[in-house]
């Protein structure tokens, strides 16, 4: 060793640099091993997903990589160069260096450019719509519920799946669409931004009124039978992390008879309403026209409900008892249409009426 | 060694120490109050996030049954720790520090600096008022339209007006602040205080006063806006009656971006005043370091739209670009810092320690920056925990540990009086695993889906151990400020004796008594280069 005062003793050296090397290792380990894999999005379900998840792996690798330079460049010198007691002598007064600078000016340049290239390339992939997609899907999001219409090569409403999310009891619900066909999602909104976003996919898009967004996905052919999670991730009011839905991955044959069923459901004619008492009820402005219900006790009933607000605005009339079991679920309806609600008969008592989307819409209905 | 000589014009007042302090022109006094309003104001950000907090820790909705009662917690969250803690904190830390780094007897414009500070209150109570009065902004501290305007399931009653006026009301404070520190800046150095002489925070505060300048007029006009919309019948933002929504994020977004480096950047000044002085060397690379600073201002006016880059409607590959180009003078700083410690001798007194701290997270903060910048990786983590990792990295890894350097830094010129070094380090490590243990996980919730602003999340998505695990750490972080509370509150009265210069610093404002006398010098040493009081101790051996 050189015997200039100014050098520090051998060992502090040996223990900053195996302090960096035990961080360095550390962090390698946690990379290496499962509970890294947390910092890596979900495997990817579509073919732009996993343009998007190379591309992350890319950025990622890069990210820790400085990560580790710097931090552990800190690291060193906060251990090595700590002030002895016997260091009353200055230390060299060393103002800058136009050489490093330069190094590390051009250096990140170099980086965040072939970053932003990679980027832009993924970017023409993803973000690709072509003229003629296999399926067209309409997604109409309004606060707080889903609804996808299902189109024609011409661009012309086929049917409308009206309840977003699976349910793994009756099988029905959600965006069923095919595998390994290109789907193109147009998005819609009567009311406030929302977003359409399925984390398998490593996408969303926001889905903004007053403006027609785009975009063109295709699920690979192994993810057959899977359903997959989305949800509304732009902030759009009290029901926002209500505003769930489900897209279903289905073999080609499989969704040509989901299809038909669905059409079939939404041509059959509506349920006739009981033989006991029948309520009107509307809804408009997101409010019930009535505050209170009587119908009789132990006697079937049923409410022919007009739903006066504009499309996209979805309401249905779900009976919830006192402590707050639903013993009635219908199916939501669609702005500016009607349907005929048939309900069991119901025990004496004081009940909610309520809206399953918008939690505001609430009123009490006595049986007696 | 020649000084130059002062004329002290003062008159002492025979009145009570209340009514000095409310009435006050002096720019030490003012910002003391700024830092304590604004740190009040922390802390009533902080119980809101721990009320967000505790709501999330587990699935289901245990706290706040009430869903807009959330939206309004954590919107109220946001607002209160940018506009009125750390924008102001910084602002009151340049107010203290910057007339006496430069020589100056006081801002440039006295009057307008108390009302400056008293409009923040002002503001501040307005805006908190809301909560009792049918309840508080409730569509994020961005108030997006359309779920801004009027309507039942927007934004109904007082709250989201009240916030479009305690906001606007803050900014104009912000922006007479800007001018009062420009002229302050360009018009009163001392002799001898050329630009380049200047400290790193004066230039810093300096580049934030520019951006203020130039961006809150702009929020400004998009809040006017939207408050016609409200209450007037305006179409600004209507996309039923030909406005348009994403107009106002792109208005919003030309402020707020360059918001975020007003919020940095004179951390940023904090700690480059704290590592040299407690490595012993100089500022590695001055100039650089001031080339990078306008740098990062100049760009910051051009990457807003890297917000938006899901709306469908963003010219993508422009701001990609240029939101990837900000990086380069952020590490250009990031170097400098680390180089300027290199072969130092460190002591590792609080505001070291604080500063170390920056260092560590705001790395964090940079780097997981660049994942959005990148267009496609943005499409999949916009909206979700990553956002709220990477920001916190950014505001509460950097600036609010920059500021704590600069409150144990200044703290001794403001009081007299050295805070506890022992109760520093136990707050510093409480902050430092909290904010950790707060923030790393909500990557991960980021990657794996979860999105930011939901009240309620799926049992079986995965996300709760996450949660939990951030929500323990938030606690952790609020924990931390009881050390601090109580250190300033003994230290006022039994700390050690500060003298004029106990860090054997490098800058004017440790050449005058502490605390400094109103007229802040009797004599200033001579300037000849960034450094004068270390120029005075060591006399030339530094150049």
């Amino acid at each position: 060793m050189s015997s200039t005062p100014r050098k520090r003793p051998a060992p502090d050296a040996l223990v900053a640099g195996a302090v960096v090397a035990i961080l360095i290792a550390l962090v390698a380990a946690v990379f290496l091993t499962g509970w890294g894999s947390t910092l890596y999005p979900p495997d990817a379900a579509t073919s732009q997903g996993r343009e998007v998840r190379g591309l992350y792996d890319i950025v990622f690798a890069f990210a820790v990589a400085i990560f580790v330079v710097v931090e552990g460049l800190i690291v060193w010198s906060v251990l090595r160069y700590r002030r002895k007691p016997t260091d009353e002598e200055l230390p060299v007064q060393t103002h800058g260096n136009n050489l490093v600078e330069i190094i590390w000016t051009v250096i990140p340049t170099g980086i965040v450019l072939f970053l932003f290239v990679i980027s832009w390339q993924t970017l023409n992939t993803v973000d690709a719509v072509s003229a003629q997609p296999d399926i067209r899907v309409h997604a109409i999001a309004g606060q707080f519920a889903w609804q996808f219409e299902y189109l024609d090569e011409n661009g012309n409403k086929v049917a409308t799946q009206l309840a977003p999310v699976y349910d793994t009891d009756t099988s029905l619900g959600g965006m069923a669409v095919p595998v390994g066909r290109s789907i193109q999602v147009t998005l819609d909104s009567p009311d406030v931004i929302h977003a359409f976003y399925v984390p398998r996919f490593l996408f969303k898009r926001d889905v903004v009124p007053g403006q027609t967004n785009r975009f063109e996905f295709t699920i690979d052919e192994d993810e057959v039978g899977q359903v997959f999670r989305g949800q509304c991730a732009e902030l759009c009011g009290t029901g926002h992390r209500a505003m769930l839905f489900n897209v279903i991955a289905l073999s080609p044959a499989d969704y040509d008879a989901w299809l038909r069923a669905l059409i079939e459901a939404n041509n059959a004619t509506p349920a006739p309403l009981p033989s006991g008492p029948v309520l009107n009820v509307a809804a408009k402005n997101i409010s019930y026209d009535q505050a209170t219900l009587s119908v009789p006790a132990d006697a079937a009933f049923g409410i022919t409900f007009d739903n006066q607000d504009p499309p996209g605005v979805l309401h249905d009339i779900d009976i919830r008892d006192g402590s707050g079991r639903v013993v009635a679920d219908q199916q939501t309806i669609d702005g500016g249409t009607k349907t005929n609600y048939a309900y069991d008969p119901l025990a004496a008592g004081s009940y909610t009426f309520f809206c399953s989307i918008h939690a505001n819409m609430t009123g009490t209905l006595t049986a007696e | 060694m020649a000084t130059h000589a002062l004329a002290p014009g003062t008159q002492t007042y025979s009145r009570g120490t209340l009514y000095e302090w409310l009435t006050t022109t002096d720019h030490k006094k003012i910002g003391i109050m700024y830092v304590i309003n604004s740190f009040l104001f922390f802390l009533i950000g902080g119980v809101l996030a721990l009320v967000v907090r505790t709501e999330l820790a587990t699935p289901g909705l245990q706290l706040l049954t009430d869903e807009h009662l959330y939206n309004e917690m954590f919107t109220m969250h946001a607002t209160v720790m940018i506009f009125l803690f750390v924008i102001p904190i910084l602002a009151g830390l340049g107010n203290y520090a910057v007339p006496l780094q430069i020589g100056a007897p006081d801002m440039a414009f006295p009057r307008i600096n108390a009302l400056s500070l008293w409009m923040l209150p002002l503001g501040g109570i307005l805006l908190l008022s809301s909560f009792v009065t049918g309840g508080a902004a409730a569509a994020g501290w961005t108030s997006y339209p359309p779920l801004s305007a009027e309507g039942p399931l927007n934004s109904p009653g007082a709250g989201q007006d009240l916030w479009i006026v305690s906001i606007v009301l803050i900014g104009t404070s912000s922006i007479l602040g800007a001018i009062n520190f420009l002229v302050t800046i360009f018009k009163m150095r001392a002799p001898g205080m050329t630009l380049f002489r200047m400290p790193i925070m004066v230039w810093t505060v300096l580049v934030t006063s520019v951006l203020v300048l130039m961006a809150t007029p702009v929020i400004t006009s998009a809040l006017v806006m939207l408050f016609i919309d409200r209450n007037y019948g305006g179409h600004f933002f209507d996309p039923a009656a030909g406005g348009s929504a994403v107009l106002y994020q792109n208005i919003f977004w030309f402020y707020s971006h360059p918001a975020v480096y007003v919020m940095v950047l004179p951390a940023m000044g904090v700690i480059s005043e704290v590592l040299p002085v407690f490595s012993r060397k100089p500022l590695f690379g001055y100039k650089a370091f001031v080339f990078a600073t306008a740098g990062i201002g100049a760009l910051g006016f051009s990457v807003w739209a890297h917000h938006m880059f899901t709306t469908g409607a963003v010219f993508l590959p422009f701001f990609s670009l240029l939101t990837f180009m900000i990086a380069v003078p952020t590490g250009v700083k990031m170097f400098n810092w680390v180089f300027t410690m290199f072969r130092g001798q460190l002591t590792f007194s609080t505001p070291l320690i604080f500063a170390i701290g920056f260092l560590t997270m705001f790395l964090i903060g940079g780097i997981n920056g660049a994942f959005s910048a990148s267009v496609p990786v943005d499409f999949a983590l916009h909206d979700t925990y990553w956002v709220v990792a990477h920001l916190h990295y950014v505001l509460f890894g950097g600036s609010v540990f920059g500021v704590f350097a600069g409150i144990y830094y200044w703290f001794p010129k403001m009081s007299g009086r050295m805070l506890d070094e022992g109760l520093g380090k136990l707050q510093f490590v409480l902050m430092f695993v909290g904010f950790n243990l707060t923030f790393f996980p909500m990557h991960m919730l980021g990657v794996q889906g979860m999105p930011r602003r939901i009240a309620d999340y799926a049992g079986d998505a995965g996300w709760n151990d996450w949660n939990l695990a951030a929500t323990i750490g938030g606690f952790m972080i609020a924990a931390s400020m009881l050390p601090f509370i109580w250190n300033v509150f003994v230290s006022l009265r039994n700390g050690k004796v500060a003298g004029d210069d106990p860090w054997e610093a490098n800058t004017l404002e440790w050449a005058t008594s502490s605390p400094p006398p109103p007229y802040n010098f009797d004599h200033l040493p001579e300037i000849r280069s960034e450094r004068p009081l270390f120029d005075a101790r060591h006399g030339r051996v530094g150049h």
